[in-house]
């Protein structure tokens, strides 16, 4: 009865479920192993997390992005004749002013109506600058032209404190109090862009709840075309819940077959991919300058406000950069003048690159006034989290090493900080090389090292000594105290040595390092090579 | 009578010699000459503060007077970061294969080459501020008193060992160094002349060591 059971439950891997199997064991035993069965991947993965939608929507768009919105009342649209107002400012909407009337129409009620021709290329500017900001709430972004922003939040909704806290947040970010908007939350992308203009500020978290909600809606705020608007107004429909009452086929056969697609997306019976909108890679930006600058001082507040829009833009990515480069402008005919600013570890924060700036506007000496100034990032890694470290006295050590080196080489120049490290040569001015430091290696000395000593000073060049009857010469007579070590290396690539070297005491008390070129060449004779300091 | 020399004392322009107060205080680094050391108040080279070395000229033994002490701070405490071995601005080129011979790891090796006096005491006070020196070697000599002040200041409370070698010439103008000591060599070594040391009188080591 127990084996069997036994057999039964070894065999019967099902589900998620967690058995027990004692091998090689006395059935009487404890002793167990807890195998856990691989379940099938639609049982063990956790449901996908429902999207919500923000839709927020700016239905002044068209004039806050004109250049001077103050002095315009409204933005027309339309071929010559048929020109109609798509946005208004608050001033003309009090004058009694709708959109959608024509412009012969406004202008026999106000005479004095100030209007502008749509220029759509600064709406999607307005709006893309918008979606920038947006990123500061999700990760996923959509643009929906020509006014509205799409914001997947469901993944925030903790994050920010619920969904009262980070719609409050979104229309802050978004410029709201300035702007004025609409917003709609609902489950499905096409739901909420229909509430945004049906039924503003609606909030549907779930499902279920969407059919009752969009059922009241105007088939006005739908995306359907003219001609399927039309046919529905002529069969008595108004609204979306009288339209889903009709039977599926007679819908897509007598408006469109598009719109029960439609219609599945917007109550979430059938997924509706959306395009994510993606942020610029790199950061480029420039200011011109109100007056022309002689003086790098002036120029500073302007390099600041840069490099503070950087880090925003940095920041919005996750993202930090080790390089950017500063453009001077001058007026015309003169090329600008260039400062690449480089760091060894990421950055984003505008503090770290001002420190480096000081040091190269400091020490820069204007050709001709600036008019403007612009910055482009280099290439964009990802954010180095804790630059700072954990470290209590604050003072990660591999941060302040890379930050001191940064330093130095903004003022001094890349060639003026070095590293050393060892090549195994015979050849002594070939036996190191120097190196761009990075952090203090330990690594291993190399066991090719010279068995005789080696002076801790080198000559940059060999130094001709002097001759007096045979005798070497450096501020009196020279005396070896050993040698010759004899080295001959590099007759293989031509450019070979042979020289005895040899240690001489000079009466200044100093040790010196000293050889005799043993080719015969006309620089033939005895050289100071270092110094045993 | 103890009032009036009790406000000298408090006076901050007045160097008390012989301080019993600072005889122990700060840390030492051994300099692996035990002549010198028996000269030095804690028993080695003051670290976190500012030494003078006066030089007649480059090439005495100034550097192998340095490198016991320099291979004892390059080492790498368990759990601490490795630390430069900086040189500003140095006379000649350092020989890392004569250095490696010596014990000290060329990787661990900062060479800040800058021509300018300005830049040059910039570059030490940075490396300085930003604690991720073991040791700064800087070749300095006309320089205003503040700076030396003030790279003594930026030291402070650290584990760096700051030397500062300046030309003999430089003896009988005032310095806020802890230590000045300006080397004499002789026909069989080394000499140093004591000029000033925290907590001890001045003296003269003969022989530190010998060619």
């Amino acid at each position: 009865m127990r084996a069997r059971a036994r057999s039964r439950r070894t065999i019967g891997l099902r589900g998620d479920e967690a058995l027990t199997l004692d091998l090689f064991a006395p059935l009487e035993t404890t002793a167990a192993v807890t195998v856990r069965t691989l379940a099938p991947p639609e049982s063990r993965q956790s449901p996908r997390p429902l999207p919500l939608w923000l839709a927020v929507s700016f239905p002044m768009l068209p004039v806050v992005a004109l250049s001077d919105p103050d002095s315009v009342q409204a933005v027309i649209e339309g071929p010559p004749g048929q020109q109609r107002l798509v946005a208004l400012s608050a001033a003309a909407e009090s004058l009694g002013l709708r959109r959608d009337l024509s412009r012969t129409a406004a202008e026999i009620r106000v005479p004095t109506l100030t209007w502008c021709e749509r220029r759509p290329e600064l709406e999607a500017r307005a709006l893309e600058a918008r979606a920038r900001a947006a990123f500061a709430l999700t990760s996923f972004v959509s643009l929906e032209p020509p006014d509205t922003l799409l914001l997947e939040i469901r993944g925030s909704l903790r994050l920010f404190g619920g969904l009262e806290a980070l719609i409050e947040r979104a229309l802050a970010a978004l410029g709201t109090a300035r702007i004025p908007a609409t917003y709609a939350v609902a489950p499905t992308v096409r739901a909420a862009l229909w509430l945004v203009r049906g039924q503003p500020g609606v909030r549907v978290e779930s499902l279920a709840a969407l059919p009752g909600v969009l059922a009241r809606l105007p088939l006005s705020v739908t995306d359907f075309d003219a001609t399927v608007r039309s046919t529905c107004e002529r069969l008595g429909l108004s609204t979306i819940g009288e339209l889903v009452r009709l039977p599926r086929a007679g819908i897509a056969r007598r408006l469109s077959p598009a719109v029960p697609r439609w219609l599945d997306e917007a109550f979430g019976r059938e997924a509706q991919p959306r395009r994510r909108h993606v942020l610029a890679v790199r950061f480029t930006e420039a200011l011109a300058l109100p007056a022309e600058s002689t003086s790098t001082v002036a120029l500073w507040p302007w390099c600041t406000r840069l490099l503070q829009a950087q880090e925003r833009f940095l920041v919005q990515r996750d993202a930090a950069i080790t390089q950017c480069r500063l453009r001077l402008h001058h007026r015309s005919g003169q090329p600008p003048t260039m400062l690449t600013l480089e760091r060894s570890l990421p950055s984003a924060r505008a503090q770290e690159w001002l420190a480096l700036l000081e040091e190269r506007l400091g020490r820069l000496d204007l050709c001709a006034p600036v008019v403007a100034v612009a910055l482009r990032s280099g290439a964009v890694s990802p954010a180095v989290p804790l630059e700072e470290g954990l470290d209590l006295s604050g003072r990660d050590g591999r941060a302040a090493s890379a930050r001191l080196l940064d330093r130095l080489r903004a003022r001094l120049g890349e060639e003026a900080v070095q590293g050393m490290c060892l090549i195994p040569a015979h050849c002594p001015e070939s036996a190191f090389r120097r190196v761009r430091p990075t952090w203090p290696s330990a690594a291993a000395v190399s066991d090719a090292l010279p068995c005789t000593p080696r002076p801790l000073w080198l000559l940059s060049a060999p130094q001709a000594l002097l001759l007096r009857g045979t005798r070497p010469w450096y501020g009196g007579p020279l005396q070896v105290l050993s040698g010759p070590e004899r080295i001959e290396s590099g007759w293989w690539s031509g450019q070979g040595i042979a020289r005895d070297y040899y240690i001489a005491c000079a009466p200044t008390g100093a040790r010196l390092w000293i050889y005799r070129e043993r080719v015969a060449t006309p620089q033939a004779g005895w050289f100071l090579h270092g110094v045993f300091a | 009578m103890k009032g009036p020399l009790e406000a000298i004392l408090q006076d901050a322009g007045v160097w008390r010699g012989i301080d019993p107060s600072t005889t122990h205080a700060g840390l030492c680094c051994p300099s692996g000459w035990p002549r010198l050391d028996a000269a030095l108040a804690g028993g080695g080279w003051p670290l976190g503060t500012l030494i003078e070395l006066l030089l007649p000229t480059h090439g005495l033994g100034e550097l192998r007077l340095l490198l016991p002490a320099l291979c004892q701070l390059v080492v790498i405490a368990p759990g601490s970061d490795p630390r430069w071995l900086v040189w500003v601005s140095p006379p000649h080129e350092p020989y890392p294969p004569a250095l490696a011979q010596s014990g000290l790891n060329p990787g661990g090796l900062l060479r800040i080459e800058a021509p300018l006096p300005a830049d040059r005491l910039w570059a030490v006070e940075q490396v300085l501020r930003s604690g991720s020196a073991a040791a700064v070697l800087c070749w300095i000599d006309a320089v205003d008193d503040r700076w030396l002040r003030r790279l003594k200041l930026a030291a402070q409370g650290q584990s760096v060992l700051l030397i500062a070698f300046r030309p003999s010439a430089r003896r009988g103008t005032t310095s806020p160094a802890s230590l000045r000591i300006e080397l004499m060599p002789t026909t069989e070594g080394l000499d140093l002349d004591v000029l000033k040391a925290r907590g001890r009188a001045p003296t003269r080591v003969a022989h530190v060591f010998g060619t």
